[in-house]
């Protein structure tokens, strides 16, 4: 018996270092495989035999093929890839942004500065039709750089959207896969010989990885070896062998968004704000916070410049002494929008409309009106707030709804209970932003007024130059000829054509003066008239050299004419500024998250990564061993041949 | 710690990556010399040039109103001194022409002179720049301001408009000057009251000009001469508009002494005669044309008689009072345009240095430190290089290489 023992333990011996040889033959060929994990030969004694004086030893056997594994650091891994793949997504398309808002070449800033420089060269020279022109020329590349910069977020919007695309195509085919790893998994576990299967289980840990890149997930193990993974809030991707799908849905409120929905029995739900992490995080948020307030922001420079210069403009006169009309489109009219929500079951579909009343007041947020049954009430989406609400009845009946300088007014259709829809006073008007006038002379510089005093006037009253009382339009008798004639050093009579007029015996006291206020204008009269005096207001013909409105023109590019004070220059740089500062949160922020993702893959490599100089040392070891245990045979033989030779003998 | 071979070839990898990626963005610092690459590299600095370069772009803008200003104002300042120059002339001739060794033939001669004098003026009036737009229009810039009618009157088209310009933050100042401002708002006479013989006075008697004495009284008053026997002494009276006695009649007159009542100091030369009276009225406005055109017009008609003479020389006088009023107020608006040169070129030089900080800020923020960052540049190629040469050296140590 003792030598078949021999025999026995030689051979176990050999084979368990054969299997041995072959496990660090499979590390190293796996050495640079993705997802791999080392995987390492459990070798324990045979059950030993029991002699009469012992128990005898049996040899070697191969337990189990153990793969080397910290589900800790892998759990790591997958949370670090989905927050780093955030940060980084969110990044890559922030830059883009970034860098086109401030650069010299294809910034807002340089045509803005442009565009009133040469309304400056005007009020230098009102005469002058090239100067005119000039400012004509600048306001179009105004306007197309307004319309450039939009259009590049309009190109981002519809990268996101296909980028969105590919993500979902992506994510269902990883949830396809990881159930069918589930189900061949699943399939080992039952045959209950308590082997795992290795590989497989790495397989599957890497989809769950490279799902984990696309959007953030949770797992749950379950007993039969199948991993459950959920997506949002707690959204089933993976039950055991069968795979759910999340798939691209139109937004509810504007068809050429497009959001994340997931696919359920009653319909596809959109899931969009309850996603977060993954490239499909980053992507999301950087559209939320980036792109439409971007938009927005472009948009209230645009809007609120337009709409001021008009004003001015209309409050003047232009080259040829008529009264000044709008210089850009009337975008405050055309571009604000208010879209219902496809799911509103008002019928037939209400008709709201929304107006900038007041550009200094305005927000770069979009709203949302809600329809509760009783009331509408306007919420602003950038801080979640109800800024003003109005009875059902009184909104339809024609009051409108006013707050943060915009006004919606109702003008047909129904509602149903809980009916909502999004209104975006500024997001299209860097767009939609356009030159109204096309003839150079139509700029109007000149105010539509003047005032003098007579020739023969005694005393020493003065006439200030008179200006025009904004917001337009403009009185209709403006440019009526007024004459005011004092009656005595103290009193005096206003006559002419206007509301009001004439209007005799007011009272003048010559040390404080006296500020008029007639046919929508206002002029001061100070000093000391005497009696029979006479001051004139008269239209402005001929006054082609005055350039009193377009001083006032370009007074507005350091004027405070947005919320907060800002200035449109000051306004277009918090967007760089808010853009920048989300672009280096990012970027600071994704390095971080790198450094900790590296440091969980650094530690799931020193768990499960394959080390070849360990794999050699091993190898050596196993060679050798395998060399000892064949000798042991070759012993065993030797043995053999010395009891036949004895017997023989 | 355990160390995998592939984590090990991975990080030397990922350290010559983020070596190069250092260099590289250093590098594009050093060859662009901007600091700030992208707004994300500084938020708040960016945004702050962004608002500098706006402030710098008007500040510029100034500079350039300010020569456009200044250049229209230097034109109107040469346009105001050949007026003055000729006004000047006028008044020398005024005075050349006063003497009594003129003829009548030669007053015509210099009536002649100042005739053209007068169309020289009146062109002046009408300068135009070189856009063609005249200087002292208001905001009728395209509309000829000043002409003569028919009947010989000045006229005037124009308005009182003036330009401003933009010179500074808050700071506007006027490119312009009215034509009324400068040649029609002109008070005659001393500019509180003017004297005027009665056309049809018969004596020598010649009026001061007077001057004020405390404040006038605004009222037109007469001054009469009586003198009913050639052997009684003359004596006068004054009267107001209303007939009202502010000196009784037979007052004695005594020549060349003061004449003085409701703020009106003035005396008379010569002897006037039995019903001669001179008028003292409020100054109204007078245009510079319609003073030299009076000029030319007593030139014109020359002196005659003694009477005539009185008439010549008290026409003279009122006239050197109306022009040194007119030169004043010429010489006023020219001083005037001087000053507001010098305040533009003060301004300008505020704007300049202005102009300097804001750049020397934009630079700070925006600008490279070359010294740092070259010796960054330094630093980090050297972290590269260690970078590659240990990968390498590290790489080609492996226990199959002995086996």
């Amino acid at each position: 018996m003792a030598n078949a023992g021999l025999l026995g333990v030689g051979i176990s011996g050999l084979l368990s270092f054969q299997r041995a040889l072959t496990t660090i033959s499979h590390n190293i060929s796996n050495a640079n495989t993705e997802g791999y994990s080392r995987q390492r030969v459990e070798l324990s004694t045979r059950p030993p035999q029991r002699a009469a004086n012992g128990y005898m030893g049996q040899g070697v056997k191969v337990d189990d093929i153990r793969r080397m594994v910290s589900e800790f650091a892998n759990a790591q891994i997958q949370s670090s890839t989905s927050s780093y793949k955030h940060l980084r997504a969110f990044y890559d398309l922030s830059s883009q942004v970034d860098n086109m808002l401030a650069d010299q070449q294809t910034g807002l800033a340089p045509t803005l500065q442009g565009f009133f420089e040469a309304m400056q060269d005007v009020a230098d020279d009102p005469v002058s039709l090239p100067a005119r022109q000039v400012l004509l020329s600048e306001a179009g590349s105004l306007v197309n750089r307004f319309r450039f910069l939009d259009q590049r977020l309009e190109n981002i919007n519809q990268d996101i959207n296909s980028q969105l695309r590919n993500i979902v195509s992506d994510v269902n085919s990883y949830a396809r896969a990881i159930a069918d790893v589930n189900r061949d998994i699943s399939m080992v576990y039952g045959n209950g010989t308590g082997q795992l299967p290795n590989d497989l289980l790495d397989r599957r840990d890497q989809l769950v990885r490279e799902l984990a890149e696309q959007v953030s997930v949770t797992t749950v193990l379950q007993d039969n070896g199948a991993l459950n993974v959920f997506i949002g809030n707690g959204q089933t991707l993976v039950v055991g062998d069968k795979a759910q799908t999340i798939a691209v849905i139109n937004n509810q409120y504007d068809a050429a968004k497009l959001e994340v929905g997931y696919v359920a029995s009653v319909g596809t739900i959109s899931i969009s704000n309850q996603l977060s992490g993954g490239k499909l995080g980053g992507v999301l948020e950087f559209r939320s916070r980036v792109v439409e307030s971007s938009e927005n922001a472009l948009g209230r420079v645009a809007l609120g410049l337009a709409r001021t210069f008009n004003d001015q403009n209309r409050l003047g006169a232009d080259l040829n002494g008529a009264l000044g009309g709008n210089f850009f489109n009337d975008i405050d009219q055309s571009s604000p929008r208010v879209l219902p929500n496809i799911n509103n079951g008002g019928a037939p579909m209400a008709d709201i409309s929304v107006s900038v009343t007041d550009v200094s007041a305005l927000t770069v947020s979009d709203y949302r009106l809600d329809y509760d049954g009783a009331s509408f009430a306007l919420t602003r989406i950038s801080d979640n707030t109800v800024v003003t609400s109005l009875a059902a009845g009184a909104f339809t009946g024609g009051t409108p709804l006013t707050a943060d300088g915009i006004s919606l007014s109702y003008n047909s259709g129904g509602f149903a209970i809980g009916d909502n829809f999004l209104v975006q006073p500024t997001a299209r008007a860097a767009r939609d932003i356009d030159l109204q006038i096309s003839n150079p002379s139509e700029v109007a510089a000149a105010a539509p007024i003047r005032s003098s005093a007579d020739i023969n006037n005694i005393g020493s009253g003065e006439i200030s130059a008179g200006s025009v009382v904004g917001p337009p339009p403009t009185n209709a008798d403006l440019q009526q000829t007024v004459t005011i004639t004092f009656t005595s050093p103290t009193t005096y009579d206003i006559t002419g054509v206007g509301a009001g007029l004439p209007s005799v015996g007011n009272v003048y006291n010559p040390s404080t003066g006296v500020t008029l206020n007639v046919n929508g204008w206002t002029a001061d009269l100070t000093g000391a008239p005497a009696s029979g005096d006479q001051f004139v207001m008269t239209a402005n013909t001929n006054g082609v050299s005055d350039n009193r409105n377009a001083l006032l023109l370009s007074g507005l590019q350091s004027a405070a004419s947005l919320l907060a004070g800002a200035n449109f220059q000051s306004a277009y740089g918090q967007l760089v500024a808010d853009v920048g500062v989300a672009t280096r949160e990012a970027d600071v922020t994704s390095n971080a998250q790198k450094i900790m993702l590296d440091q969980s893959v650094a530690q799931r490599e020193s768990v499960s990564g394959v080390n070849l100089d360990e794999e050699a040392a091993n190898l050596v070891r196993y060679q050798q061993a395998y060399q000892a245990a064949a000798q042991v045979i070759s012993t065993a033989n030797d043995l053999f041949d010395i009891l036949l030779g004895a017997v023989r003998r | 710690m355990r160390v995998s071979t592939r984590l090990y070839q991975d990080t030397g990898v990922n350290a010559m990556l983020e070596q190069q990626a250092k260099v590289s963005k250093t590098q594009l610092q050093l060859a662009s010399g901007r600091r700030i690459l992208a707004p994300s590299d500084d938020p708040s600095g960016s945004a702050r040039v962004l608002q500098l370069r706006q402030s710098l772009s008007i500040t510029d803008q100034f500079q350039i109103n300010a020569n456009t200003a200044t250049s229209r104002l230097q034109l109107e300042e040469s346009v105001l001194n050949n007026i003055t120059n000729a006004l000047q002339r006028v008044r020398e001739l005024a005075v050349n022409g006063s003497n009594d060794i003129n003829s009548n033939v030669s007053r015509g001669a210099i009536a002649v002179e100042v005739r053209q004098l007068l169309e020289e003026v009146l062109m002046s009036a009408n300068s135009r720049d070189a856009n063609g737009e005249y200087l002292f229009a208001g905001f009728q810039g395209l509309t000829q301001p000043f002409s003569r009618d028919a009947s010989g009157n000045y006229l005037y088209a124009g308005d009182e408009g003036q330009r401003f310009v933009q010179i500074g933050p808050n700071r506007q100042i006027a490119m312009s000057d009215s034509g009324t401002e400068v040649f029609r708002a002109i008070q005659n006479g001393n500019g509180v009251f003017t004297t005027r013989e009665n056309a049809a006075n018969t004596g020598t008697g010649i009026m001061d000009p007077g001057s004020v004495n405390g404040s006038f009284v605004r009222e037109t008053y007469t001054i009469t001469f009586t003198q009913v026997l050639p052997t009684d002494p003359i004596t006068y009276g004054v009267t107001d508009s209303t007939a009202a006695v502010i000196i009784p009649a037979g007052t004695a007159y005594q020549e060349g002494a003061d004449i003085t009542f409701n703020g009106v100091r003035t005396n008379i030369k010569g002897t006037p005669a039995d019903g001669d009276s001179f008028t003292v009225s409020p100054s109204v406005n007078q245009d510079i044309f319609t003073t030299i055109d009076n000029l030319a017009v007593t030139l014109e008609t020359g002196a005659g008689n003694d009477a005539g003479r009185a008439h010549f020389a008290n026409a003279v006088n009122r006239f050197l009072t109306d022009i040194d009023q007119t030169l004043t107020r010429v010489l006023e608006t020219e001083t005037n345009v001087g000053a507001r040169m010098n305040a533009i070129d003060s301004q300008f030089n505020i704007n300049d240095a202005y102009s300097l900080q804001l750049k020397g800020a934009i630079s700070l923020i925006e600008d490279l430190d070359y010294a740092e960052a070259s010796s960054r540049l330094n630093l980090q190629l050297v972290g590269l290089q260690a970078a590659q040469q240990s990968f390498i050296r590290i790489q080609g140590l492996s226990l199959f290489n002995y086996l």
